[in-house]
């Protein structure tokens, strides 16, 4: 396979960068605990196109609620118009899992410390953008070992939203949310359409992909300038800003 | 909120739910056809918890574990571990969130008691000792050993944070505590 040439942002940059363009102004966005890439990307789209958005990102000053009850209920509502969750695995019917690896449920082969909020999120946000920064077949599966959150439910279920799109650093997914399944939306170029089919482990129906727009000088900028800026001073993931954002490429 | 069980919309569909014999799928009682997951309350015997500061009668500024509240209310009785005993707290002078005293039954003054974790504004999780538990728990033989040095060795609080806290009489010890992945 050949070698992409150097570009000029990481693949943490380009992921907030696209990330961004999925927040909308006057809407919630909000993103969990642990949540570098989301937070930039929260950061980011209020500083260009969605000025009026509200954002929370918990565990930081960017939370306006104290308790985590408050958060919930305020999900539970229907008042988050985006997410953005992660998983160690990522399956095509958008299901995801954060718990463990290993088909014996009982048995294990690694666990993690599984999903806080996140099961309930899945339904009550409006959209949920799934992103993750290793596009690999072993984190892109056909079924997940173990459903922390499902893509998709029957209709009786009671659930004000879904998966939206899947997002990595060689390529977007979206979610056809009739069909239940994740599918190819576009590709992050110097990747090509077998670069993506070679690293998921299922099939992306459909033949051809479009070029993703890749992150803009304007973007860029704004990024390693406001928002750096604005996450070091407000130590949010202060560390990740000052080491990530502006970095040596690749 | 106290009430025996609560609709929560979420998790079907999940493996989780198969495992949970506290959480059904039950549908819309007044009608509409949906269904929804119902869990059971939770109804601790106790809740132990280490919170910023508390009074002598047990009223509670927990500072940034805010989440303390919940606890509090949903368990049968609570015990409050302090970094700091002051002479009076009320709503107005908490930080954070505040627990009346009527919902504690104990205080214990415990600085460093959050120790290897961190306590926002006081002093960042000890990196070095969260090392240590990760790999000591790689076996049980070193779990164990681990456990005696480090929970049954000392015969009190003041001795662990003497032995293990570094730092825990130095205003030079880090202050800042943010949550991030390594």
């Amino acid at each position: 396979m050949e070698r992409a040439e150097a570009r000029d942002y990481n693949d943490d940059e380009l992921m907030v960068v696209l990330m961004s363009r999925e927040v909308r102004d006057g809407e919630v966005s909000a993103c969990g605990a642990l949540s570098q890439i989301p937070a930039a990307a929260l950061l980011l789209a209020k500083e260009l196109h969605a000025p009026d958005a509200e954002l929370i990102i918990l565990n930081t000053v960017f939370r306006p609620f104290g308790t985590s009850r408050q958060f919930h209920f305020f999900a539970q509502r229907g008042e988050l118009g985006l997410f953005f969750a992660s998983g160690v695995q990522i399956d095509r019917h958008g299901n995801y899992n954060l718990h463990q690896l290993g088909r014996d449920h009982d048995r294990p082969d690694v666990r993690f410390p599984g999903g806080y909020g996140g099961g309930l999120i899945y339904y009550a946000a409006r959209r949920t953008v799934l992103f993750r920064t290793e596009h690999t077949r072993r984190s892109f599966v056909e079924q997940v070992d173990y459903i922390s959150a499902a893509g998709a439910t029957p209709p009786e279920v009671l659930r004000l939203g879904g998966p939206s799109k899947a997002i990595t650093p060689k390529a977007i997914f979206e979610f056809d949310a009739s069909a239940g399944c994740l599918r190819l939306e576009s590709i992050h170029s110097p990747y090509s359409f077998e670069d993506v089919r070679e690293n998921t482990g299922f099939e992306l129906g459909v033949t051809e992909a479009a070029a993703t727009k890749l992150p803009t000088t304007g973007e860029l900028s704004t990024l390693r300038g406001a928002v750096r800026q604005k996450m070091i001073e407000t130590n949010t993931y202060g560390g990740w800003a000052e080491r990530m954002l502006g970095a040596a490429s690749i | 909120m106290g009430v025996p069980y609560v609709p929560v919309i979420g998790l079907v569909g999940s493996d989780l739910l198969k495992r949970r014999d506290d959480m059904v799928v039950a549908a819309d009682p007044f009608g509409g056809g949906k269904v929804s997951v119902v869990a059971k309350a939770m109804r601790p015997d106790i809740a132990l918890f280490h919170v910023d500061k508390a009074d002598r009668h047990g009223n509670v500024s927990c500072g940034y574990q805010v989440d303390a509240v919940i606890l509090a209310e949903a368990s049968a009785h609570v015990v409050v571990t302090a970094e700091e005993i002051v002479d009076r707290i009320t709503e107005n002078h908490a930080v954070g969130a505040f627990i009346p005293s009527i919902l504690v039954d104990a205080v214990v003054h415990a600085p460093f008691g959050a120790h290897p974790g961190g306590m926002a504004g006081r002093y960042a999780p000890d990196k070095a000792a969260m090392q240590e538990y990760v790999s000591a728990s790689r076996d049980d033989p070193s779990f164990a050993a681990y456990l005696e040095t480090h929970v049954f060795g000392p015969r009190s609080h003041e001795e662990y944070v003497e032995r293990f806290v570094r730092h825990a009489s130095s205003s030079s010890f880090p202050r800042e505590a943010e949550p991030e992945k390594t």
